[in-house]
């Protein structure tokens, strides 16, 4: 249909042939609302990250101190550590579990839209409101989760306050509450697979795990590819639940993240300019990152 | 099981209050009617200079010529008041600001309320683009940082001009909002720290209640008393509850108590390694620890709500902000004051300010607002919600002190209190002190104050020194 479309466009004339100034018509909210929105305060962020700026007051230059100072700052450094273990973690666990998950629902059985939407649920629920909830399911005192650990007899935990726990607690709670996005993706991927691939697949003797490792797997790729960029960039920006779950005490070192250093750098202790320093830090490293998994694609990313 | 975040800790806002008590106390209705009028003040006889300010220069806004104790006299104007505090609580501001509009029918004001930290984000981001408030409601403890960075108006031409009387108000709080040769802002209310107890469970222990000769001691004897376990051994009811996260809800009143300080004197250092002031503070840690006789706050974090709001906790030491929401819990409950220290009596108060914006485009008649706020009438209409106390010393005497049983106790803490510190860059050393003593003191027992103190000192006097 591109291609078409491409074509169409190209030789002009005919009833469609204004269709890529139409494309562009259509394209204009959202690259207008990039080109302003999105482009100018990354560029201002970048100008303000060179300057002392207390929000308040004129900024000041400074050149590069805001990133000097930022090499020496623990909790900032605490903070890319925790942000880069969030992401390790979050972000494969829960691409596997959200494929069993899309795998599980893939089927033709009875009331499976309602099945599906209930895991979509948490997606469009504010993280705000479940990260409420989950709070109070790792409460120590009375938490769901110690009282089922002291049901089959282990000891409570303190979860979000106990630095060990605290971590692998955000972790769980966001790889649920992201499920619904990636199972969506994954759902609609599994199912764009001609069922003629797998019978001819099943014709040639393949098995159940060889269908699924030989056909299903590789033409899901694109998907995986999708889904692991967003989750990738999402992990990195990773806020909500330490604002809510870490909070009213603040984050410890062992549950502060980048952007939160951010937002208590620029909003709590009146240094903008260090935030916008940190804030390009942050970019620079999702960019580097989003850059290096394009370019590995072609030696795993299987187009139809 | 979510309590009200707001009001869980001190340095996250007081005005709270789940439960609204709706009876006016009588004595304080009348004194609506009949002392309402004492906020007018002698005719002012200097009426500033220059009427006209020149926009955009902040310093340049002048009181207007005309002397407006007889009500404003202005033109037409509409301002906004910027508060945060529970939604619940608009419609008690919201009947401030009708009687004010009542009694200055030509300015209107657009009450906004957002939670403690939205508030801060959008105010900040509100200056920056040279558009907040015009009048707004300030923590004390944050004010140097933006009275130093010029954001606020100087209300002193105003109050020379009305000859209004700053002495009518607490001082220690009208002292918060003080510069050498500036006033910029006039206090709303404030809040002092008291040991509140369930008298129930006193009665069933047939333990006498708290009372002014209590000290360090005494509270851990009596609280240990009211420790129970159940057969596990697990605590069933702790004698003890505080909140360990702020400096405000205990530990700065024990490090007064201990005779040692938060800040030298020129706020350019902090004494926080003085050995009273580790004293003080291994005191709490030790009531966590050593006594076992309150929860540590890993184990009771905030998110768990207050132990002793629950009917867990048998005493607590803790904010005037309280008030309404354990009575509401249905908690029995007696106020004392703090147990006393090695130095004596101490107690921590920490007043909200209404402060004029700086770029107001309406100077007089915010002016005309903020001294409604303090004023008799409408500190007696805030004082029904138990969220704090009353900065005017004539309600605060008064009405307040006969509203609700232990309210003197409250109101006679200002006699010991010691002003929460209040300094620029009071956040970035908030958060690094804590960070530490949550880590390795409160929530877990891994050093002892005096390692946790001495480890950040450095961070904490290269902040003070850096501002």
């Amino acid at each position: 249909m591109t291609a078409n479309g491409r074509r169409r466009a190209r030789t002009g004339g005919g009833p469609l042939g204004g269709e890529g100034r139409w494309a562009l018509l259509f394209l204009a909210p959202t690259i207008i609302g990039l080109a302003i929105l999105s482009a100018g305060p990354i560029l201002a962020t970048l100008a303000i990250s060179f300057t002392k700026w207390d929000l308040l007051r004129a900024p000041q230059l400074v050149g590069f101190d805001n990133f000097v100072a930022l090499a020496s700052d623990d909790r900032f450094l605490k903070a890319l550590r925790n942000t880069a273990f969030y992401t390790v973690v979050s972000v494969p666990l829960g691409m596997v579990i959200a494929l069993l998950i899309a795998l599980a629902l893939n089927q033709t059985i009875r009331g499976i839209a309602w099945i599906r939407t209930a895991y979509f649920l948490p997606v469009v629920t504010s993280t705000v409101a479940i990260s409420l909830v989950w709070s109070w399911i790792y409460s120590p005192d009375s938490g769901p989760l110690n009282a089922v650990l002291g049901f089959i007899g282990l000891p409570p935990q303190k979860w979000i306050t106990d630095p060990f726990w605290a971590m692998p607690s955000i972790v769980a709670m966001s790889v649920w509450q992201g499920l619904g996005t990636t199972v969506i993706i994954f759902l609609a991927g599994l199912q764009a697979i001609p069922q003629e691939y797998l019978d001819a697949a099943s014709v040639d003797g393949a098995g159940a795990w060889a269908r699924f490792r030989n056909v299903t797997l590789p033409l899901l790729t694109p998907s995986i590819f999708f889904t692991g960029i967003l989750a990738l960039i999402d992990s990195f920006q990773v806020f909500d639940q330490i604002y809510v779950l870490a909070r009213p005490g603040r984050p410890s070192d062992a549950t502060v993240t980048l952007v939160y250093t951010i937002y208590e750098n620029g909003f709590q202790n009146f240094k903008m300019g260090y935030a916008a320093a940190a804030a390009w830090i942050l970019f620079l490293i999702v960019a580097v990152l989003t850059i290096v998994y394009f370019r590995l694609q072609n030696r795993w990313v299987h187009y139809q | 099981m979510f309590t009200d975040r707001t009001g869980s800790d001190g340095r996250r806002g007081r005005p709270t209050g789940l439960a609204r008590v709706a009876g006016v106390i009588g004595c304080a209705a009348l004194l609506v009617s009949g002392c309402g009028g004492s906020t007018a003040t002698p005719l002012a006889s200097t009426p500033a200079a220059s009427a006209i300010a020149p926009s955009n220069a902040a310093s340049a806004q002048a009181p207007s010529a005309a002397p407006s104790d007889a009500g404003y006299t202005g033109p037409a104007a509409t301002i906004s008041y910027s508060i945060w505090g529970d939604p619940a609580e608009i419609k008690n501001q919201q009947a401030v600001v009708d009687a004010f509009h009542t009694a200055n029918p030509k300015i209107t004001v657009k009450v906004t309320v957002s939670d403690w930290d939205t508030y801060w984000d959008k105010l900040q981001t509100g200056i920056a683009g040279g558009d907040a408030p015009d009048v707004f409601a300030m923590d004390g403890p944050l004010f140097p940082d933006y009275q130093s960075r010029d954001v606020l108006l100087d209300l002193k031409p105003f109050i020379d001009r009305d000859g209004y009387d700053l002495g009518q108000l607490a001082d220690q709080a009208v002292g918060d909002f003080t510069t050498p040769g500036g006033q910029f802002g006039l206090p709303r209310d404030l809040n002092v720290i008291a040991l509140y107890y369930n008298k129930k469970m006193f009665d069933t222990a047939s333990i006498p209640y708290p009372d002014d000769s209590w000290d360090w001691a005494k509270l851990t004897e009596v609280a240990t008393k009211l420790t129970l376990k159940g057969g596990d051994g697990k605590v069933t009811q702790w004698g003890f509850f505080t909140e360990t996260s702020d400096m405000e809800n205990y530990w700065s009143s024990l490090v007064w108590q201990n005779g040692g300080d938060i800040l030298a004197p020129d706020h350019k250092s902090t004494v926080l390694g003085s050995d009273q002031a580790v004293g003080g503070i291994q005191h709490l840690q030790d009531l966590i620890w050593k006594d076992k006789i309150m929860p540590d706050a890993a184990s009771w974090p905030t998110d768990s709500g207050d132990a002793f709001e629950q009917g867990k906790a048998a005493i607590e030491a803790d904010g005037s902000w309280l008030v309404a929401t354990h009575q509401a819990a249905g908690i029995d409950l007696g106020i004392a004051p703090l147990p006393k220290g090695p130095a004596g009596q101490a107690t921590s108060i920490n007043p909200t300010g209404a402060v004029v914006y700086a770029k107001t485009k309406n100077p007089d008649a915010s002016w005309a607002f903020v001294k409604y706020l303090a004023s008799p009438a409408a500190q007696t209409k805030l004082m029904e919600l138990r969220a704090s106390l009353p900065a005017n010393k004539e309600v605060l005497a008064g009405p307040y002190s006969s509203s609700f049983d232990g309210a003197k106790v409250l109101a006679d803490a200002l006699t010991y209190a010691h002003i929460k510190p209040s300094f620029k860059g009071y956040d970035e050393f908030a958060t690094t002190l804590q960070t530490e003593l949550d880590a390795n003191v409160f929530e877990a027992n891994k050093e002892t104050v005096r390692e946790a103190i001495d480890k950040v000192l450095p961070a904490l006097n290269s902040i003070l020194s850096g501002q």
